[in-house]
Formats: C-alpha cells, sequence, structure tokens
C-alpha cells in the first residue's frame, strides 16, 4: 500500500533539485527490505542493516526538509499573508520539532517530531478554517462542504495523535528513554 | 427552469420536486412579470453553481495540503519500520514487539 501511494503522489521538493528518484527510491528499497525481512528472509535482513546505514541520514534529512517548506506553505495559508502571523506559526511549529525531539534525538526520533510538528500545523489550519465557516466569516457556504471539511478534520487529528503514540511507542522501545507527556487542548465555540 | 412555446407565445415554467421526489413543471406566468423572475431564477442558480465551484477549489485545496503531508508520512513509516526491523523489533497485529526473531 505504501509502495502504491509513493507511486501516484509527487514529492515536488525533492523534484526542485533533482533528487526525487534518488530518495524515492532509498524509501522504496527500504520499504521492501523490511517487508521481506520481517518475513524472515535473514539476508534481506543484513540487505537492510547496510541499506540503513546507507541510506537513513540523507533520506531523514531530505524529509526534514519537505516537513519545513511543507509548514511554511501552511504557515502562509494560515497568516492570511501577515508575514509576523507567518514567522510566529513556522516558529511555534519549529519549537514544538525541537521540544518532542528532546535532547540529543536519534535521527528516527528527529524524523518523527518533524512529522508530529507538521501534522500539529495541518490541525492548527484546518480548526483556524473551521471555526472561521463556522462563525460566519465565510456565509452562504454548504452543508455538505462544512461536512467534508470536518471529515477531512477528523482524519488528519486522527493521524496527528497516532503519530505522537509512535514516537511515544518507538522511544519505548528503544528503552532508557525520558516520559513523554502529551497535553491536547479542544477548544470548542 | 424553462421558456415553452404554445400557439406563438412564451410561457416560463419552473422545475420542483414534490414529496414523493419526482420532479414536476410548475407553470409561473408568461410575458414581464415570467422574464423578470426567470431573470432572479438564472442569477440564483448561477450564485449557487459558484459557490459549489468555490467549495470544490476549497476543498480541493485542502485535499492537496493532506495528500503533501500523507506523503511524508509515508517516507517516515518507511525509515520508521527499517529501522526498528534492523533493531530486531517484530510487529504483532499493528504494535511494535521487541525480537522474538533471531537477528
Amino acid at each position: 500500500m505504501g509502495a502504491r501511494r509513493l507511486e501516484t503522489l509527487e514529492l515536488p521538493e525533492l523534484e526542485k533539485v533533482g533528487e526525487k528518484v534518488g530518495v524515492r527510491e532509498r524509501i522504496r528499497e527500504l520499504q521492501s527490505l523490511s517487508e521481506k525481512a520481517e518475513g524472515g528472509d535473514e539476508e534481506a535482513r543484513k540487505e537492510l542493516r547496510r541499506a540503513v546505514r546507507q541510506s537513513t541520514p540523507e533520506v531523514v534529512a531530505r524529509c526534514s526538509d519537505i516537513a519545513r517548506n511543507y509548514r511554511k506553505s501552511l504557515a502562509k495559508t494560515a497568516s492570511g499573508g501577515v508575514p509576523y502571523v507567518e514567522e510566529a506559526f513556522v516558529r511555534r511549529a519549529e519549537l514544538l520539532a525541537e521540544e518532542v525531539a528532546g535532547e540529543n534525538p536519534s535521527p528516527l526520533e528527529s524524523l518523527l517530531a518533524e512529522r508530529i510538528a507538521s501534522l500539529w500545523a495541518l490541525t492548527e489550519l484546518q480548526e483556524a478554517l473551521l471555526s472561521g465557516y463556522y462563525g460566519g466569516l465565510s456565509k452562504n457556504l454548504s452543508p455538505t462542504f462544512l461536512i467534508q471539511m470536518s471529515k477531512l478534520q477528523e482524519s488528519t487529528n486522527r493521524r496527528y495523535l497516532n503519530a505522537i503514540k509512535t514516537l511515544a511507542q518507538v522511544r519505548k522501545l528503544q528503552g532508557g528513554t525520558p516520559a513523554f507527556q502529551v497535553n491536547t487542548q479542544i477548544n470548542l465555540g | 427552469m424553462a421558456w415553452e412555446e404554445r400557439g406563438g407565445k412564451l410561457y416560463y415554467y419552473q422545475s420542483e420536486r414534490d414529496e414523493t421526489g419526482k420532479v414536476r413543471k410548475r407553470y409561473v406566468g408568461s410575458g414581464e412579470v415570467a422574464e423578470l423572475i426567470a431573470h432572479a431564477d438564472a442569477t440564483i442558480q448561477r450564485v449557487r453553481e459558484e459557490r459549489r465551484e468555490k467549495d470544490r477549489e476549497e476543498l480541493e485545496h485542502m485535499q492537496n495540503r493532506i495528500f503533501q503531508v500523507l506523503e511524508l508520512d509515508e517516507a517516515v513509516e518507511a525509515v520508521m519500520r527499517a529501522h526498528l526491523t534492523c533493531a530486531g523489533f517484530h510487529r504483532h497485529k499493528g504494535e511494535w514487539r521487541r525480537g522474538r526473531k533471531k537477528t
């Protein structure tokens, strides 16, 4: 399923720097080797270790770049073109990523923290848009539109909470990690 | 909404659904009054279409944003899975567990 999605979706930031195929191929290679290794193929496991050693720094760096660019573009939409709001949004997401990653994070933890910060940015944007809709900023919106937007927001929220859970789980598995506390605030009305 | 010609004269009809859900024609009138109503109907129709188009564009924009993060998600999942598999963890009913298999 993962490979199919990578096939159909674009990686615009990677394309821009001409590394699209390289990083995408590495991710596919990791997916394929992981599958084989999980199935008990010892050769694949050895090969996977080699691939992880070789490709992780680059993949992590590129994915982190994508996450940051993505957040910048979300900030642009969320700020409505007000530069200091845009900057504050980006900075807040960066701080969140740093805070969640903690001190001396492993490359994997950094990557998971970047994902959490990006999903946080998306949920913030969706929440702001929806409160605007419900608050009557955009009049004459159809109920179908509002229902679809709410569904998208629910889906992002689920993904966001799942990303937090995944990081907590990875830390637990890797052991000797600090406690991870998540405070979720829901604003109604 | 439509104009119909009968005996060389134009008559304006509106379409509406009855309580059973069937589309019925309803006679509105002819002459200047009918023209005014027809013009108002056309304006309402145009505004509705514009609104639908705007809603569609906004939804598409949001979906594109979500697709971008899905792609990132996918890549992060692949890296995480590779790392954990390398470290000897395995998945059981979607949950990662400590190594059972020889690494």
